[in-house]
């Protein structure tokens, strides 16, 4: 009997120990690994991203000059498609791909997953859509995504272009996934993150064949797309337009400045290329070919490139004369075909002796050379380095040789060689006849055109600027940056400006003046050309000015690669943007055609390819 | 309500039908709630699964209204008959069944469709109380245990060529019945040991098996006999003769000898002086030992064969899944994955009744039938599946006690098979859904959908509910 009952003990001992091992387990997974929980979300939640539509960009007069327009990418869901096949050529010719191209897009969409979707084609046009669902096409359907439109076409490099975000912009910033694009350059890239928006999830519940049945818990979970906050550009479409036209079959750079404020008025990288190159379907191949063209269209000249000043820089040793009290602008120097001491400086033929003036007006070398000398041989500093120091000094204080903090990211220093450089190329034994070619802005120096632009700007204003900017308003913000409304200050007074004011409106409106050609009656235009030697061939060709003489409302700096005089190219376009800026037409019709139809060899360019 | 014809039985257990009731509700939501499709037209869909088994848990309680109120005599009567009938109905599935799955083991009979092996465990359950309830029965007596082989042989044949492995592995839940009344223990120590061989056979080297056996079977071996000094000797001499063996054919005679075969030609040697001392001190218990030990060792050699060569595919591969060996969420181990997910997303209260986005958008496979289980756990959550089980608890050790309250044997050996039963099915079906257990296709009582299996349930409860009302 003992047995029995123990038997009958041991029975029920095993069930409960049966069940109590049960409960254990569930207590387990149920409550203490919470891997299960999220298994279940990755089965049952589909975390659906919308894709905000990029911002828009105007010109200064609420012109379009980038659009987002509606783009859609096809995609596949390998499992849903129809077994029995479909009509391929039809899609292929829709989707605007080979049949090779859509096997291969629908094997590595196989790959990927067969549950998922996945991208086969991107940015197709409207039309295709329109045409995509017109066909009944199982398992594919399309995406609405945005892509960039360029009405104006102008303004490649300075607008920059949108490209597919790589690893390493994933791993920088957390809010890129795989396939999202953004800027790469100009403006696009400064404002990323104002003209992407916000990109919004939609949590959705799907059944086991990835069908969505609901919204998940009534969309508590989701959140909202904000769209791109749109731009407003300082750029005035009609005289970028302009000036790209102008510059068609050169190798250069336009920058104008507004000067009352530092907008930038027009940026002219030439060539250019027509920004709808690198949007849709031939964006690849297009991109490649501006790559690999040697004139580098893809490059933003007028904030990348450095180049040699040349003549134009002779206005700031002429400010600094004055400011040091070493120059007085009646004092006159003689030139017989240049500067004599030392190794010499040549100059062109005019009359001598000339005073402040004239000299700017005529850009007479060896005026600028007496007046370098004075300047770091002052004995006020003891010693020709100690008054280099100063002179340096003075110079980046017109915001050379340093980043101005414009919103382009990729903007070029320049650069002004300073005391160690001389000592140590020189071994320490230098003066101021060994560094005479700065006098007229040549040798070491090196500055960018948006950096021309500003100098021509500081000299419309007499003595200050505004830092350089290309965007005038952030949509939905009262301000920018508070640093673009600051005044920065030269180290040059005011009033020492007037005789080089003096001398730039002379060299436009004087016989014999450098300028002449880019005279527009009743504009009163000052201007000085240059001339700058370089390395790579012939001088190249530039002209820096503004206009009116009084509250001017322009300044421009025009650089021609290799175009020989400033007075031959660049001061004639100069002033046909001046004219076209401040009269809104042009009188000369016969120059602008002029100018286009100058087509200028550059066998240092065309040679590499 | 269903015992109200029953006036005169009022001893009828009457908390262990409220459980099966609630048992029953319970697993109704919960198939409701398997099938829920919200997207489906407002009302109630008789044609549906729910509505379907709806009609079956009607037909259910009418039929356990009319057990409750027929004579019990009847049911001892009966038994023969009945087990004859349901074997022929079973037997007929081989010729005219219908194959559901790769099984033949359903009847059609016009709208509904029967699986008489469901119904042959209450003709088994019922014949053999009466066959061992016989005054010459004995389960020492080999031929009244050739009799009891024949009574589940015979049905278990059936079923296993019909084949429905699941619904033959059923048939071992007698094995509690037959400890109640007093089969020999080492049939279940023999039973625990090849479980544990076979499983261990897959984390263990050979030889390592060995010496575990050895180990398990000396120290069972000194507790039972209380002889722990010979004992300790004897290990010490295994390891070390085996040990000397297998340096000195390795590193002296420069013979190759795995130690596996080492330790067996130690073992197997030592039997003999092994077998003497346990005449000598007349501990007989030892020779079974000796042979539980020879056994276990035999079949651990013949694990693989039988694991690759009288195993299917999918069952190698369940099994492979649920030790941790092979894991493939996307074939094989799918199910279950895919099952644990569903029950562990419940958390402790559940996500809430018809909330369950595992179970309502089919991401777990036959979630009404095999896997209905998953709705309680992922809808219920702990909370849920612990009272769940607990209820199956009570039910099965209220049976338990029933056939322990004073009676004839009859009533005792039904009430216990029944337990068998339901204890087999629950643990094999939930241990199958949180991965305890491998996937064996068999229904959790009163949940899963399928009419044969609620009504057969049902009929065994409510037989013992019968068997056990109106005593004294």
């Amino acid at each position: 009997m003992m047995e029995k009952q123990k038997r009958v003990f041991t029975l029920r001992l095993v069930v409960v120990a049966i069940f109590l091992v049960i409960i254990f387990r569930l207590f387990h997974i149920q409550i203490i690994d919470n891997s299960y929980k999220e298994a279940a979300d990755n089965n049952a939640l589909r975390y659906e991203v919308q894709h905000p539509p990029r911002g828009e960009i105007y010109d200064r007069n609420g012109e379009f000059l980038a659009q987002s327009v509606a783009s859609y990418d096809l995609m596949v869901t390998p499992r849903e498609m129809s077994r029995d096949g479909f009509d391929t050529v039809t899609l292929c010719r829709i989707a605007g791909i080979s049949k090779e191209r859509l096997e291969r897009e629908l094997k590595r969409a196989n790959n990927y997953s067969r549950r998922r979707a996945s991208v086969i084609v991107k940015q197709m046009p409207i039309e295709s859509k329109l045409l995509f669902d017109e066909g009944n096409y199982k398992g594919f359907h399309t995406v609405y995504r945005t892509q960039r439109s360029y009405p104006r076409k102008i303004a490649g490099s300075l607008l920059g272009y949108i490209g597919e975000v790589d690893d390493a912009d994933i791993e920088r910033d957390p809010y890129y996934r795989s396939g999202d694009y953004k800027g790469f350059s100009g403006i696009e890239s400064a404002y990323e993150e104002v003209l992407r928006g916000v990109k919004g999830t939609k949590v959705q519940v799907v059944d086991v064949h990835g069908t969505v049945k609901e919204s998940y818990k009534q969309g508590q979970y989701d959140t909202p797309l904000v769209p791109g906050v749109a731009l407003t550009s300082s750029i005035d479409a009609e005289l970028q337009a302009f000036g790209e036209e102008l510059m068609e079959g050169k190798v250069g750079s336009i920058v104008a400045i507004e000067p009352s404020t530092g907008e930038i008025l027009m940026m002219v990288s030439s060539p250019g290329y027509d920004p709808d190159q690198l949007v849709g379907r031939e964006r690849g191949n297009n991109y490649m070919d501006l790559l690999n063209n040697p004139r580098r269209p893809l490059y933003n000249r007028a904030v990348m490139t450095r180049y040699p000043p040349g003549s134009t820089f002779k206005l700031v040793n002429g400010l600094i004369g004055l400011q040091e009290g070493v120059l007085v602008p009646s004092q006159k120097y003689p030139c017989h075909g240049g500067y004599t001491i030392g190794r010499g400086v040549k100059c062109h033929d005019h009359y001598s002796p000339l005073a402040l003036e004239p000299a700017v007006a005529t850009s007479c070398n060896a005026y600028f050379c007496y007046v370098l000398r004075n300047i770091l041989d002052n004995p006020k500093y003891g010693s020709v380095k100690n008054g280099f120091d100063k002179w340096e000094e003075y110079v980046r204080s017109f915001g050379f040789g340093r980043k101005l903090g414009s919103d382009f990211l990729s903007e070029y220093g320049g650069y002004v060689p300073d005391r160690e450089y001389y000592d140590k190329t020189y071994r320490g034994s230098w003066n101021s006849l060994t560094v005479i070619s700065l006098a007229i802005g040549q040798g070491e120096l090196g500055c960018s055109p948006l950096q021309m632009a500003n100098l021509a700007a500081i000299v419309a204003n007499r003595g200050y600027y505004y830092i350089p900017h290309v965007i005038k308003k952030i949509e939905g913000q009262d301000s920018l940056d508070m640093k673009y409304y600051e005044k920065h200050y030269t180290m040059v007074d005011s009033k020492h400006f007037d005789p080089i004011v003096q001398g730039m409106y002379d060299a436009v409106h004087t016989e014999g003046g450098t300028g002449r050609v880019a005279d527009v009656p009743g504009l009163e235009v000052c201007g000085k050309t240059g001339t700058a030697q370089n390395p790579h061939g012939k001088d190249h060709s530039t002209f820096l000015s503004f206009a009116p003489r009084n509250n001017p409302k322009i300044a421009i700096s025009v650089y021609v690669e290799n175009g020989g005089f400033g007075s031959t190219v660049a001061a004639p376009i100069a002033g046909l943007i001046i004219e076209k800026y401040l009269t809104g037409s042009i009188e000369r019709t016969w120059l602008v055609d002029q100018i286009k139809n100058t087509r200028i060899s550059y066998p240092n360019y065309d040679r590499s390819r | 309500m269903i015992g109200a014809g029953s006036t005169k039985n009022n001893r009828a257990d009457w908390l262990s039908v409220l459980v099966f009731i609630a048992l029953m509700v319970i697993g109704w939501a919960n198939i409701y709630a398997a099938v829920y499709d919200e997207t489906a037209t407002a009302g109630f869909a008789w044609g549906s699964q729910y509505g379907m088994q709806l009609i079956w848990i009607c037909v259910s309680l009418l039929v356990a209204g009319v057990i409750l109120l027929i004579d019990k005599i009847y049911i001892h009567q009966w038994t023969y008959p009945i087990y004859v009938v349901l074997f022929l109905l079973l037997l007929s599935t081989l010729v005219i069944g219908k194959e559901v799955n790769g099984a033949k083991a359903w009847l059609v009979l016009g709208p509904v469709s029967l699986q008489p092996a469901e119904f042959m465990k209450f003709g088994v359950s019922l014949a053999l109380a009466r066959y061992m309830s016989e005054y010459s029965f004995s389960l020492r007596n080999p031929s009244s245990l050739l009799g009891v082989g024949l009574l589940m042989a015979l049905p278990m044949g059936v079923i296993m060529l019909q084949p429905d492995m699941g619904s033959a592995i059923v048939y071992c839940s007698f094995l509690v019945m037959f400890y109640r009344e007093g089969l020999n223990e080492w049939v279940y120590y023999i039973l625990c040991v090849v479980v544990g061989v076979f499983i261990l056979s897959f984390f263990l080297t050979s030889s390592v098996l060995v010496l575990l056996l050895l180990l398990v079977c000396v120290v069972w071996q000194a507790i039972a006999n209380r002889n722990p000094r010979e004992s300790v000797i004897y290990l010490a001499a295994v390891l070390l003769i085996s040990g000397a063996l297998y340096f000195g054919m390795n590193y002296l005679l420069m013979k190759e000898l795995t130690y596996y075969s080492a330790l067996l030609w130690t073992i197997i040697p030592s039997l003999l002086p092994v077998a003497i001392y346990a005449f000598r001190e007349r501990l007989y218990s030892i020779y079974a030992f000796m042979m539980l030990l020879v056994g276990a060792i035999f079949f651990s050699s013949a694990v693989d064969y039988v694991f690759n060569d009288m195993l299917a595919i999918h069952q190698q591969k369940r099994i492979l899944d649920l030790l941790g060996i092979e894991q493939d969420t996307q074939n094989w181990g799918y199910n279950v994955n895919q099952s644990k997910i569903a029950i562990g997303s419940g958390g402790f209260s559940g996500k809430g009744f018809l909330e369950g986005t595992q179970t309502k958008y089919d991401f777990v496979p036959e979630q009404s039938t095999d896997f209905i289980f998953c709705t309680v756990g992922e809808e219920w959550g702990f909370v849920g599946t612990t009272i769940v089980l607990a209820l199956f608890a009570v039910l099965i050790l209220r049976l338990m006690r029933m056939g322990e309250r004073q009676g004839e044997p009859f009533k005792r050996i039904y009430c216990y098979s029944v337990a068998g039963i339901f204890l087999f099915h629950v643990a094999i079906n939930v241990g199958m859904t949180i991965g305890l257990l491998p996937v064996i296709g068999i229904p959790l009582p009163l949940f899963s959908y399928g009419g044969s299996s609620l009504l057969a349930f049902t009929v065994l409860f409510f037989v013992a509910v019968k068997l056990d009302s109106g005593e004294e």
